[in-house]
């Protein structure tokens, strides 16, 4: 891949990281909250293989897939939380 | 020959990516309610994510193709997963608060 067009994706995805953080910080409530970092950590698992991309290494796409998984697990219990609010199951 | 055609798609696939999340991430912006950001959130979390980690074909080494296969299987399970549960937790609170007898 040619290093320019690295370069280029290297500072589209920072741009999309900062555009992802102005979504987080303009959130209304808890919903939007976990939304926004849902897709702040599509962002950086985007990052990462680009970065994965220019270095060569294959090891960042490792690093993004655990935080795949940690996103998944937490949008999930966080939505959990919002539906029931802390209180044990009825 | 066929190196040159692999880095052709794994470009176009990077930059398609990019220009999908860019728009999701606008609709993201200008939207308000949970499930109109959703609606735009589902493409930068599936189809973007994947088309980037699609262009590794680009970069020619087995080990960054496998993890990337990888990567793109398991965002296939969770994208769409997380999104319901992200959906179904707004609507059950909207029919919570039309409730009058809800805690």
């Amino acid at each position: 891949m040619p290093e320019l067009l690295e370069t280029i994706a290297t500072a589209w995805v920072t741009l999309l990281l900062v555009g992802g953080g102005v979504l987080l910080l303009r959130a209304q409530d808890a919903l939007h909250r976990i939304l926004a970092l849902d897709v702040l950590v599509a962002i950086v698992i985007a990052l990462l293989t680009i970065v994965s991309y220019s270095r060569d290494v294959s090891y960042y796409i490792d690093a993004a897939l655990v935080l795949a998984l940690l996103s998944f697990g937490a949008t999930l219990v966080a939505a959990r939380h919002v539906i029931r609010g802390g209180r044990p199951r009825s | 020959m066929l190196d040159a055609v692999l880095d052709v798609v794994g470009a176009a696939a990077l930059l398609l990516g990019l220009l999908i999340a860019t728009i999701g991430l606008y609709g993201m912006l200008r939207r308000e309610r949970v499930f109109e950001q959703l609606h735009a959130a589902g493409t930068v979390t599936g189809p973007a994510v994947v088309l980037i980690l699609v262009g590794s074909v680009a970069s020619g080494s087995a080990d960054i193709i496998t993890s990337a296969a990888l990567v793109i299987l398991f965002v296939f399970i969770t994208s769409p997963l997380s999104a319901h549960a992200i959906a179904q937790a707004a609507w059950r609170r909207e029919q919570d608060a039309d409730d009058p007898r809800a805690p």
